[in-house]
């Protein structure tokens, strides 16, 4: 290998991600506590140039490089992208409220933006040891980002359990790895496909390895039964961190998914289809089920997004370039809808006080009709109502299961979405239909304001013309998975 | 049945001890010793791989600077450890029900016919003056060169973090600043109050109307 | 103005004046919604009679076209559309005539009520719904229609809604017509899957021919006409609408309502939809024997036996109410015979002089201060001579006085049943001809009783209040007295209410001498009903005598109607102008018959104990079983205690602690893995 091999291009914007993060990381020090807006606002201008980066460098094709551990191509450039977009909207939510709580610190930003840089090379990886040193980036990151609220005893209790049970799914991911390793004699994607293609591999010990994988794998997406940090790291978390765990890293998570049961283990569909099927079912019911019986929003939206999970599941339990863009389609749809969600849920919060339980939305229409009219287009696009995102996203992934012939899962699908809607529409009927308790004013920043209703918006323009974006889905799948 | 073979076993067996050790044993101290028992044996397991660079940087790191530098820390915080792992005996029979269960899946599985085990080979020979090292830095700069710097990202995340986590002012800390100390002027701490040398009212009738208010 | 635009005029003027006064009455007060109310029906009554002359002059064409579609359904079109023909031109003229009539009356009748305006937007609403039923080209507006008529008639019997037997009375009516729109559902569902596909009545009509034989198997093995299914169902959403028997019991107990209802809805129009529309349905009918027997054995049973029940009530509206079934009955047994246009004619003819009839009672009970009891009354022409003249007019047209409008109509009827050849004939020749005589006694019975004789409500003020105190014409809240002071005097009804009377009085008298050539002697019907006179020939002899009214009438002095007619007037006149001791003599020595009728034969008590009671059993048990046991035990509460019973599972999984987690992960690792190698590891 030479210098010639070595072909830096791909991975342009993860090199000045983490250049700028350096910078970043550096300059914030000679900054006061009074001009933290500097460093903000270089992490916005970091994100706005990697995206201009990810869209200049665009190819309609993979490439390869790093010694076959860095792949560049359109599905990691959509999801990079969004995940660029997603984390500038999380910045621009939480700093209100990470201000009132005195989180608006250097850390912040570059943990963040060292999160972001984990996702991208997990999206990217196309080797299994750059893969998880990719989820271990993210993973670490997040850790200390829940743990940075210090003085919360619930957050550092959050971040603790996150921390232990992801490095025991890691490590079931590894162990599985290294069955996967053994079977077939390499690390790289492709190259271990190529192996399980040829039928030289060890079947037995692809499966052995496949089942800690896919418990690794569930782990991070929060599929049942590995999903039991979820609700106790989204609700023991400052709202802020928890629209940074549900946001970026879903999509992140999803990719890394594709990458390795998709591209590397594809051969094995039928077993793993198996295996998600379970944890599909599993995770719709018990997620929206449980869902029902919570009065926190914080911990209500978890186990939403347990029974999320279970949705896009579906998508890849279709095993097709059908099901995969609308798992795709269906994670950017769930992200932007988290993202109004929990924008609000901020946008809700001041100093001193939590909006965090059901009971504080009481009223809201009340109170502010427009923000009651936001949540509502949010909770709507997670209930899956038309003509709202959600519905289309749900729509896809339960019409790609049906086409390959697993009517009954999307019977469950529909009736456990149905399920869902009750806790949604409580809400709804809470805001609009209770009395108001809480008088407070809500102060809202301009930006965060204007940013908000969009998102908020984009939704019902998703939900009415969807087709771009599930063009887009479809292409990106065709022209990134080769199996295909 | 090879004499290397013969030395896995009993390094397993010790290994396997160790860490149950660590897990029941009363004493943190204690527990802390059988880890680094555990890791030695593990590096013994890494020399049998003829991975001595390996061996010998886990000796030096876990059990020559972590180890250490936690058993100050166990022995300075007087952990009473019988309170954490309340309630251990308790959940020990469904845990180790659980563990055997899956050890012996584990066995079936592997030792099945399916699974073929007998058809892996071993790798080939090294030359016995084959440097690990020189192998090592030559894989970790030029294929393992991405996964190297992530590692390395890693590592200065753990820092950013761990400084973050740690470096704060406590609000109840009473902390002395010596240079203000030093600065200090008398009109800084002193004020002359002219006051009267008249008894000032007390108004008792406000104070009920406050008390039942 | 095109013909489409004016039939629309018709139709929606008096449902712009409902609206108005119906949501916006509480800010144009009283006057400004009854002004807005006549003004609509005015306008459609005007227009209709342009229409009606149309039609007589041979000026207006058939008129059949949608109008507006509403929905499309599998290829299946619902729509609204008008057929405007004769038959059509009719009923237009009836309904709005009388509609108009009535809603002058109200302004006097319902002068005090506090629910004035919201009357007046019944009503309208009432003619809009009439108007549509009657206009309607297919069978999915006349069922809208026959539903809307339905609904304004619950609202408008329960309309004193304070009053519990109003309640109760609207209540049953709603629940005894659900009966008939259940047969009438079916019939038209029968239509759909049958007679082409389409709902139009054109279609259905030129396709029905080709069905003649067809049968259909609804019980596995027994083979039905389709006709006669289709035919018998759409009949039994008659018998409700019509009040046939058995489908009866929800008239009598409509007069709850106000009286301007009990005429306009009761009597004159709304009750007659189902004779309109099996008039309607001629040449479906027209093809089955069976059906026309079953409608002849119903409608001759109500002609007979609900007269006799007029002969014992003391209610006044009540002997009214139970002469509107009868002669229902009448127009039923006419349809029975295939003699549809004089079962048309007897519409119109009863529709007026009923509705004078119901209107005179009206005045009466205003003038008897909302005393209803007809033994309180007597004497009453001195006091009242506007509503004593037009309700002797009215009672001689009930009964058939020749030249009397009703005579023409009952005279038709009775000569077309004597010459049907339908195995039902004799029996329904016996009850109409004994319904003449039945007609005539408690017809002169209530004149006598209210308008001759004694003037009872001196004597009887004493005991009055004891009457049957619950159907008297006012708001319980209202604190106005019932029935006369000790000094009072029966006064004469206020122009608004006389003026109604009075115009009602003039065809009640005079049409059918002038209609009865034209209607059923001649060819106004024409292509519009159709009657098959080589099966059924009862129609024949009608038409023959109807050429000349004059004739008919001389002719009729020589018949044995007109001396039955005479005979019991003359026995009512003898028993409670000469003799009252002997009705009660009577009573007395027959008192078994008397409480068999005073109880209406038991009908409510048998639909009650096995019914009411059987239906509510039935629905405590769905309700038990099905609801509390199936649906909320198992469904809904059941799927709640699911819901936590696994959120309690799941929340006693979520301990908190991260051994349990952890243990949960590893168990999932396990169960994962023994899925995947069950055969490895079972073996």
């Amino acid at each position: 290998m030479n210098w010639a091999d070595l072909n830096l291009m791909p991975a342009l914007p993860e090199m000045f991600l983490l250049g700028a993060l350096s910078v970043i990381l550096i300059l914030d020090l000679f900054i006061s506590d009074a001009k933290r807006g500097i460093t903000y606002a270089l992490s916005l201008l970091t994100l706005l140039v990697c995206a201009v980066t990810q869209v200049s460098t665009f190819e309609p094709f993979a490439t390869v490089t790093l010694s076959g551990m860095f792949v560049d191509d359109p599905l990691s450039d959509i999801v990079k992208v969004a995940m660029y977009g997603v984390t500038a909207l999380v910045l621009v939510y939480t700093r209100q409220y990470v201000k009132d709580r005195g989180l608006f610190k250097g850390e912040y930003f570059t943990l963040t933006l060292f999160a972001l840089l984990g996702m991208n090379l997990m999206v990217s990886a196309s080797n299994f040891v750059s893969l998880y040193m990719g989820l271990e980036l993210l993973s670490l990151s997040l850790y200390s980002l829940i743990a940075l609220q210090r003085e919360s005893g619930r957050a550092i209790e959050a971040a603790m359990k996150y921390f232990v049970l992801g490095a025991l799914a890691s490590g079931l991911l590894l162990y599985g790895v290294s069955m996967v390793y053994g079977a077939t004699g390499s690390l790289e994607l492709a190259k271990v496909a190529q192996a399980i293609a040829s039928g030289s591999a060890n079947q037995t010990l692809l499966v052995f390895g496949l089942v800690f994988i896919v418990a690794g794998l569930a782990f991070k997406l929060g599929a049942v039964p590995f999903h039991m940090w979820v609700p106790d790291v989204y609700q023991g978390s400052s709202t802020a961190m928890t629209l940074m765990i549900g946001a970026a890293p879903k999509l992140a998570a999803f990719v890394f998914v594709i990458r390795i049961l998709v591209q590397g283990l594809g051969e094995m569909v039928a077993d793993w289809q198996g295996m998600l099927v379970i944890l599909a079912v599993l995770s719709m019911a018990i997620g929206n089920l449980t869902a029902i019986a919570q009065t926190n929003l914080k911990r209500m939206l978890a186990y939403s997004t347990i029974s999320h999970m279970g949705f896009l599941l579906l998508g890849l339990i279709a095993g097709n370039a059908e099901g995969y863009s609308a798992a795709l389609f269906y994670v950017i749809v769930y992200v932007l809808t988290s993202l109004a969600g929990f924008g609000i849920l901020l946008g809700l919060s001041r100093a001193g006080f939590e909006c965090e339980t059901l009971d504080d939305l009481k009223g809201l229409n009340g109170r502010n009709s427009w923000y009651a009219l936001l949540m509502l287009l949010a909770l709507f696009s997670m209930a899956g109502i038309p003509p709202l995102a959600g519905f289309y996203a749900k729509f896809a992934v339960i019409q790609a299961i049906v086409n390959v012939n697993l009517l009954w899962l999307a019977i469950v699908a529909v009736l456990m979405s149905l399920i869902g809607a009750f806790y949604y529409l409580r809400a709804v009927k809470v805001m609009y239909f209770d009395d108001v308790q809480d008088h407070s004013p809500i102060t809202m920043s301009g930006d965060m304001k204007l940013v908000l209703s969009l998102n908020a918006v984009a939704l019902l323009v998703l939900g009415a013309m969807p087709e771009r974006l599930i063009a887009m889905c479809v292409e990106a799948m065709k022209q990134s998975l080769v199996v295909l | 049945m090879s004499f290397q073979a013969v030395v896995f076993y009993v390094l397993s067996l010790i290994l396997i001890v160790a860490a149950f050790r660590v897990v029941t044993a009363k004493n943190p101290v204690h527990a802390a010793l059988y880890l680094v028992l555990a890791f030695f044996t593990a590096s013994g397991h890494w020399l049998l791989l003829q991975a001595e660079f390996l061996a010998i940087a886990l000796v030096l790191v876990y059990v020559g600077a972590v180890m250490v530098l936690f058993l100050f820390v166990v022995m300075m915080l007087d952990i009473n450890i019988e309170k954490l792992r309340e309630g251990f005996w308790q959940n020990f029979p469904l845990a180790g029900t659980v563990a055997l269960v899956m050890v012996a899946e584990m066995l079936l599985i592997l030792s099945s016919p399916e699974a073929n085990l007998a058809g892996f080979q071993a790798g080939p020979a090294v030359a016995a003056d084959a440097s690990n090292v020189r192998e090592l830095g030559r894989q970790l700069y030029t294929v393992y060169l991405l996964p190297f710097e992530a590692a390395a990202v890693v590592l200065l995340v753990a820092m950013v973090a761990a400084i973050g986590i740690t470096m704060r002012k406590r609000a109840d800390s009473k902390y002395i600043n010596p240079a203000e100390q030093v600065r200090v002027r008398r009109n800084d701490r002193v004020r002359v109050v002219q006051v009267q040398a008249v008894k000032p009212e007390v108004d008792t009738a406000s104070d009920t109307n406050e008390q039942q208010a | 103005m095109d013909m489409k635009s004016l039939y629309l005029l018709i139709a929606l003027s008096p449902l712009v004046g409902s609206v108005i006064a119906g949501l916006f009455g509480w800010a144009i007060g009283r006057r400004a919604a009854h002004v807005v109310t006549i003004l609509g029906v005015a306008v459609s009554a005007v227009l209709s009679i342009g229409v009606l002359k149309g039609f007589l002059d041979g000026s207006t064409q058939v008129f059949n076209a949608p109008v507006y579609t509403w929905l499309t359904v599998g290829g299946f079109e619902f729509s609204v559309g008008f057929l405007v023909d004769s038959l059509t031109a009719m009923m237009l003229v009836v309904v709005t005539s009388v509609s108009l009539m009535v809603h002058i009356y109200t302004i006097g009748y319902m002068h005090e009520d506090p629910g004035y305006q919201r009357f007046f937007s019944y009503i309208s609403l009432f003619t809009f719904s009439m108007l549509m039923l009657v206009m309607s080209n297919n069978f999915i507006q006349l069922f809208f229609g026959w539903e809307a008529v339905g609904l304004v008639s619950y609202l408008l019997i329960g309309f004193w809604f304070k009053r519990p037997t109003a309640i109760f009375a609207n209540l049953k009516a709603f629940l005894v017509n659900r009966v008939g729109d259940f047969g009438f559902l079916l019939g038209i569902g029968l239509v759909l899957a049958y007679f082409g596909g389409s709902l139009n009545y054109s279609d259905v009509f030129a396709a029905a021919p080709a069905l003649a034989s067809k049968t259909i198997q609804i019980i596995p093995g027994v083979e039905w006409s389709l006709l006669t299914v289709t035919c018998i169902l759409l009949f039994i959403g008659a018998m409700g609408k019509s009040a046939q028997f058995p489908l009866h019991v929800w008239l009598p107990d409509s007069m709850e309502g106000p009286t301007p209802i009990s005429a306009l809805i009761h009597a004159a129009t709304m009750v007659t939809a189902g004779i309109f529309m099996v008039s309607r349905m001629s040449p479906l009918f027209e093809m089955s024997d069976t059906a026309l027997n079953v409608v002849m054995v119903a409608g001759s049973i109500t002609a007979l036996f609900m007269g006799f029940l007029g002969v014992v009530q003391n209610d006044i509206k009540r002997v009214v109410a139970y002469s509107t079934l009868s002669q229902l009955g009448y127009m039923t047994v006419a349809l029975g015979a295939s003699a549809y246009s004089v079962a048309m004619f007897h519409v119109m003819t009863h529709a007026f002089f009923k509705a004078l009839l119901f209107l005179g009672a009206g005045s009466v009970i205003m003038g008897m201060h909302h005393d209803q009891d007809m033994r309180n009354m007597g004497g009453l022409r001195k006091y009242m001579p506007i509503t004593w003249i037009t309700s002797l007019l009215g009672s001689l047209a009930l009964i058939g006085t020749p030249f009397f409008s009703g005579f023409y109509s009952k005279d038709s009827i009775i000569l077309a049943v004597e010459h049907s050849n339908l195995a039902a004939s004799g029996f329904a020749y016996f009850a109409v001809i004994a319904g003449v005589f039945v007609t005539a006694f408690y017809s002169f019975r209530m004149y006598f009783l209210v308008f001759h004789g004694k003037e009872r409500w001196m004597e009887n003020h004493g005991s009055h209040h004891a009457h049957e105190g619950d159907h008297d014409d006012e708001e319980p809240s209202d604190d106005h007295h019932h029935g006369l002071g000790p000094n009072d005097k029966p006064h004469e009804s206020p122009w608004v209410v006389t003026l109604p009377l009075a115009l009602l009085a003039i065809p009640s008298v005079l049409i059918g001498f002038f209609a009865i050539h034209p209607l059923v002697g001649g060819e106004f019907f024409n292509g519009v009903i159709f009657t098959n006179l080589e099966a059924h020939p009862g129609l024949e002899a009608a038409m023959h005598h109807a050429h000349d009214a004059m004739a008919m009438g001389l002719h009729a002095f020589v018949t044995l109607p007109f001396w039955l007619a005479a005979a019991g007037v003359a026995l009512a006149w003898f028993f409670y102008m000469k003799a009252p001791h002997i009705p009660a003599a009577i009573k007395q020595k027959f008192s078994g018959v008397h409480t068999l009728l005073e109880n209406k034969y038991y009908m409510d008590e048998l639909y009650f104990a096995v019914f009411a009671k059987g239906s509510r059993a039935l629905g405590t048990f769905f309700w038990k079983v099905g609801d509390m046991l199936l649906i909320d035990g198992l469904l809904v509460n059941g799927s709640a205690r699911l819901v936590g019973s696994v959120s309690r599972a799941v929340r006693k999984l979520q301990t908190g602690f991260i051994y349990s987690y952890a243990a949960v992960m590893i168990i999932g690792v396990l169960v994962l893995m023994t899925y995947w190698f069950k055969p490895l590891i079972l073996r």
